[in-house]
């Protein structure tokens, strides 16, 4: 008897047509899969991508090498070192991130007393050249500039829960 | 005296025995029982306006200041009730109401007094919203920097200026809010100990200027260290971080520096980070300089001093060394030279009579321990700037004549006290003989005991000052006669100490040795002289000292840590000897106009935080070190060195695999050494003619090595120096120099013109002009001189 | 600093400071360093300057920075040119209670003067002081060694017009 079923199974390609209809089900609902780099996921606005300094509203950089985020770095991914500047005041003459050490845990954005140093929601990092896995403090200014309004906006919404 | 009696009081639930006036948190501390505290400060006097020592004890009705209340039988104190506590956390909010929250910028952060005891008893918010003060920052030196709005008004700075520098320098002006620290008029805080406020400092209100926002305070490693400037030999901790040394802090040692640290010592490192650091081997070739690696240089060294020797071996040889170099590097030169059969070699680079020096001791050292010299009743000092050329052993001096002790100084001129001086004698250097042959004089009177023939010139009459000093030497239970670098530069300083010594012997006081060095009791042990080997055994043969090899120029000369033209007695025949030379190899650890000038070969050694070594400070301690930071370049550690260039000529003797094989070697020459001031033999020291004017050659303080002299905050300060003439009224007067700015001085040959100060301290007979200090007079340090009209 | 600025104290003012002196011991001089600022202020026309305060100093054998500590500490040391006379209101809290801050308002729109100005023509100075002690007359002014009290405005004019 069993053979007799599992050869008209066979013969109507029964399986196949099961098959089928579980692609035929999918190919019709709606679709997830995000067609990077055209479409982008959604982000949230504590996304931890890669850092910024901020400046204040005057332009005046915040950081005052207080080092407390190199302290904090569980990589040690974080390299300072300070002098006094001209007029007297406290600030750093080099702020390294090494992105390869990096592991993108946020601590030294919550060690920060001046919201100076930030991850951004820019993920997207690609390095073809020794050395530009490099930060320094020109490039993570410029970071700031750029991203400032996105940065403070993320802010102001976290503002609540911190 | 103090009464020693115990009392027995209840700390806590714990059982304390206390001296009978104690204050209780000296009996706390004593126990380790911690109570929060800012202006309490083990070594200044109570003040007990800071509050923040509250305990509650019982049968008291309120919370009293442990660091001002004595301790009675039976007390019973806690430390911790809710009394106690509730006292200690009012305080806390009290201080922090005006207390910045700039701890991220504050170079206190992370090492806070304030920071921790508001951690540890402080509340978690404060109640004040009002604005808080401000208060403008003073300039007070280019070695400490203010923030005076961190200040909480303990005062510990104000009572260290009274009591400890002896200068009230720094007060507290205005009232409750308005009051602030500061010197009132801007001036620079004048104090050569004035660093040790850093330290007492419980905020960021006094931090230090050099190292002003560096680095954080978990950033950085410490390695003990010695100071090597005076002959003290100060413990400090060397704070690095990386390659480079960052700051220096004291490391207490009750025995030798207490909590203190000169300010020489503390900064002196700024030196190491200096710009003229030599960093490759060179050798001259054709008058230009090529750098080199090392093996080339260390064979052209050899080369060239083999060939300088040539076949009279080492006797065309001389070899110089610093004070302040290690022992190893020490006991490795001398191996060196006497491997070469060279018996000329010497550290005593400002000394000017040799002619003495049989006598003088195998171990010579301060006659007592450190700590000791505050326990003196009568002290005889000569020749010598005390507070500026051993400040640490001043400040002992100090606390003795604060006690009462008599102290008087014989010096060419008047310098500056912070103590009550018993009597200042002030007599040119022509004079200053017959004034302690006075002295001498006047206690071989009053003795009976007899002076060497021939010492005590004819007819010397003791005055009143010389009959009250005597008297002073022998009533003293504890007395001490101590000669100084003034002394030592004399060109009668064998005479100078053998008076010294029979003044001793007579009254029974102790003599001592005032080392210029950090180092100088090691150089003698280690044999760096040329009559004594190590261990202070006698030479076979003598050889030149410091000042006559210059003289009868050698063809060949190897040079440690010195730069001839600022180091040595008489730069000008030093620079002329070691021109004339066919080879002169300087390891230095900088590049220092002279030595491009006059060397050939230069090898760069280690500075003294980048090598391991051993010091014997002015008392005979032994202390070692290992280095905190590598030599910086190509430099290497002075004693590898010295090793490999033994290796090069093939003497025997050189196999040390670290120094410290090199420390028990010379440990080992030394085992029968103890520290001893008596003279081996009593030769007949030589009275040169002196008359006329006589340069007196000080060495200003921060003039005295090659690192102090590149420290640059040091040379910023108010005790730096320009080479310049100081004349005593009566002598202005008489050569008729009275409001002339620019004088031409005269010394043998050698003619140069120098701004003229008429100065009432400078003994009449006496001419002032520093030594040690680039563009000053490159004649003797101590020696004849004229000045006339530019 | 170091050289002897004691000819700056007049003879009668040093014969004054040391009728004060005598009344300590004599290892005890800075005992007398408020009698001796009060003196030299009287003489110098109501102020001290640094002069006059290192003249102190050394006249007593103190540091200068401990005579400046006094100086700065007790409001009745003027260290600026003050007027020819001084007006020094109280504005503690008894005084506070009783309408001081009218007191200082009148004051200030008579002479067109705030507290701690002196009028143009050297005239009168107007100071703000703590609690002098007569709470119980408050408000209160002190004019020289003494004290006007219970102070209205017909007072105040009243004061100000025997003021030449």
């Amino acid at each position: 008897m069993n053979t007799i079923v599992n050869y008209l199974r066979s013969l109507f390609l029964l399986e196949l047509l099961k098959g089928l209809k579980l692609t035929g089900r999918y190919f019709l609902s709606t679709k997830f899969t995000v067609q990077y780099p055209e479409e982008k996921t959604p982000q949230s606005n504590r996304f931890r991508g890669i850092h910024a300094l901020r400046r204040y509203a005057n332009g005046e950089e915040r950081c005052i090498a207080c080092k407390l985020c190199e302290a904090v770095c569980p990589a040690l991914a974080i390299t300072i070192e300070a002098e006094p500047r001209d007029d007297g005041q406290r600030r750093t003459t080099l702020y390294d991130i090494d992105l390869f050490k990096c592991v993108y845990c946020g601590y030294c954005e919550e060690a920060c007393p001046v919201d100076a140093v930030v991850l951004t929601r820019v993920y997207e990092v690609a390095f073809d050249r020794r050395g530009q896995n490099i930060m320094t403090k020109q490039k993570l200014l410029a970071m700031g500039d750029e991203h400032e309004t996105q940065i403070a906006a993320d802010r102001t919404t976290d503002a609540r829960f911190r | 005296m103090a009464d020693d009696s115990k009392v027995t009081i209840q700390v806590d639930g714990q059982t304390v025995e206390a001296r009978k006036g104690a204050m209780l948190i000296e009996a706390t501390d004593a126990v380790g029982i911690d109570i929060p505290r800012f202006c309490y400060h083990k070594k200044l006097s109570v003040a007990a306006n800071c509050r923040m020592c509250l305990v509650e004890v019982e049968k008291a009705p309120k919370p009293l200041p442990a660091c001002a209340t004595p301790v009675t039988e039976g007390m019973v104190v806690h430390t911790a009730s809710p009394l106690a506590r509730g006292a200690q956390k009012g305080t806390m909010e009290f201080l922090l109401i005006n207390h910045p929250l700039d701890c991220p910028i504050c170079d206190q952060g992370g090492e806070c007094e304030l920071q921790d005891v508001a951690m540890g008893y402080g509340g978690d918010i404060s109640r004040y919203a009002e604005g808080k003060r401000v208060v403008p920052n003073p300039d007070i030196g280019p070695l400490i920097s203010t923030d005076l709005t961190r200040c909480i008004h303990c005062t510990r700075c104000v009572r260290f200026g009274e009591e400890i520098a002896g200068l009230r320098e720094l007060g507290a002006t205005g009232r409750g809010e308005h009051t602030t620290i500061g010197t009132y008029i801007k001036h620079a805080v004048a104090s050569e100990l004035s660093g040790n406020v850093i330290d007492l400092c419980p905020v960021g209100a006094l931090t230090s200027k050099p190292y002003r926002f560096t680095a954080r305070p978990w950033e950085l490693r410490q390695q003990a260290g010695v100071a090597m400037h005076d002959g003290v030999g100060s413990n400090f901790w060397l704070h690095t971080r990386g390659s480079r040394v960052l700051r220096a802090v004291p490391r207490d040692n009750e025995s030798i520096n207490e909590v203190w640290l000169a300010d020489r010592d503390r900064y002196s490192y700024l030196g190491l980070n200096a710009s003229d650091r030599l960093l490759t081997p060179q050798v001259k070739r054709d008058g230009a300089w090529h750098p080199c690696d090392w093996s080339e240089a260390l064979r052209v060294a050899a080369q060239g001093l083999r060939e300088a020797a040539g076949e009279e071996g080492g006797e065309q040889l001389g070899f110089l060394a610093a004070p302040n170099a290690t022992a190893e590097e020490l006991f490795l030169l001398q191996k060196l030279a006497r491997g070469l059969g060279s018996a000329h070699l010497d550290h005593r680079l400002r000394q000017g009579d040799f002619s003495a020096q049989a006598a003088e001791p195998r171990h010579p050292w301060l006659g007592m321990p450190v700590a000791d010299l505050e326990g003196v009743d009568a002290a005889l000092v000569i020749g010598s700037h005390l507070r500026k050329e051993q400040p640490l052993l001043n400040h002992r001096l100090r606390k003795a004549a604060l006690r009462g002790a008599q102290v008087a100084f014989l010096n060419p001129l008047e310098f500056d006290s912070n103590f009550p001086v018993a009597h200042s004698l002030v007599a040119s250097p022509v004079a200053l003989v017959t004034e302690l042959a006075a002295v001498a004089a006047a206690l071989a009177g009053a003795s009976g005991k007899a002076a060497p023939a021939g010492l005590i010139p004819e007819g010397t009459a003791p005055g009143e000052a010389h009959a009250a000093i005597a008297a002073h030497l022998s009533e003293g239970e504890r007395a001490t006669v101590l000669l100084g670098a003034l002394a030592v530069a004399h060109p009668a300083y064998g005479q100078l100490a053998a008076l010294a010594r029979f003044i001793a012997d007579a009254s029974g006081a102790c003599l001592g040795f005032l080392a210029p060095a950090g180092n100088s009791v090691g150089a003698a042990l280690a044999g760096v002289l040329p009559h004594r080997l190590p261990g202070g055994d006698d030479a076979a043969a003598s050889g030149l000292d410091a000042r006559a090899m210059l003289e009868q120029p050698r063809r060949g000369y190897l040079l440690l840590g010195v730069e001839p033209e600022l180091d040595c007695w008489d730069p000008a025949t030093a620079a002329s000897a070691l021109d004339q030379a066919a080879c002169v190899v300087a390891l230095s650890a900088f590049t220092s106009p002279d030595l491009l000038e006059l060397a050939d070969v230069l090898l760069p050694i280690a500075g003294y935080a980048e090598t391991s070594g051993t010091a014997v400070n002015a008392a005979g301690d032994w202390q070692s070190w290992n280095g905190a930071v590598p030599p910086p370049g190509e430099a290497r550690q002075g004693w590898k060195v010295l090793r490999v260039l033994g290796n090069e000529f093939g003497i025997e003797g050189f196999a040390q695999r670290d120094s410290r094989e090199v420390l028990e070697e010379l440990r080992a020459a030394c085992a029968d050494l103890a520290p001893d001031n008596a003279a081996p033999s009593a030769p007949t020291p030589t009275q040169p003619v002196l008359d006329g004017l006589v340069r007196v050659g000080e060495v200003p303080i921060y003039a005295c090595d090659a690192v102090v002299r590149r420290a640059a905050a040091l040379q910023a300060t108010d005790d730096h120096v320009e080479a310049c003439v100081h004349l005593a009224p009566a002598d202005a007067e008489q050569l008729g120099l009275n409001g002339v700015a620019q004088v031409s001085v005269t010394q043998g040959d050698l003619h140069l013109t120098l701004p003229l100060s008429v100065d009432a301290r400078v003994a009449p007979g006496s001419v002032w002009i520093p030594a040690g200090v680039p563009g000053s007079s490159r004649g003797p340090a101590c020696g004849p001189v004229t000045i006339d009209k530019a | 600093m170091a050289e002897n600025q004691t000819e700056l104290l007049s003879a009668a003012s040093c014969a004054a400071i040391d009728a004060e002196l005598a009344k300590y011991p004599d290892d005890q001089r800075q005992s007398a360093v408020m009698a001796a600022l009060t003196i030299t202020q009287d003489a110098n026309g109501g102020w001290l300057t640094r002069e006059l305060m290192d003249a102190v100093a050394d006249y007593l054998g103190m540091p200068a920075i401990a005579v400046y500590e006094v100086a700065t500490f007790y409001s009745m040391y003027e260290l600026k040119p003050v007027g020819r006379h001084k007006l020094c209101v109280c504005t503690n809290i008894s005084c506070l209670l009783r309408g001081s801050e009218e007191v200082v308002a009148h004051l200030s729109e008579r002479l067109g003067i705030g507290l701690g100005e002196t009028t143009p023509d050297g005239r009168i100075t107007l100071k703000e002081v703590e609690c002098l002690g007569a709470c119980a007359n408050a408000p209160m002014l002190q004019y020289g060694d003494r004290y006007v009290e219970d102070l209205t405005p017909e007072k105040l004019d009243q004061l100000l017009e025997g003021l030449e």
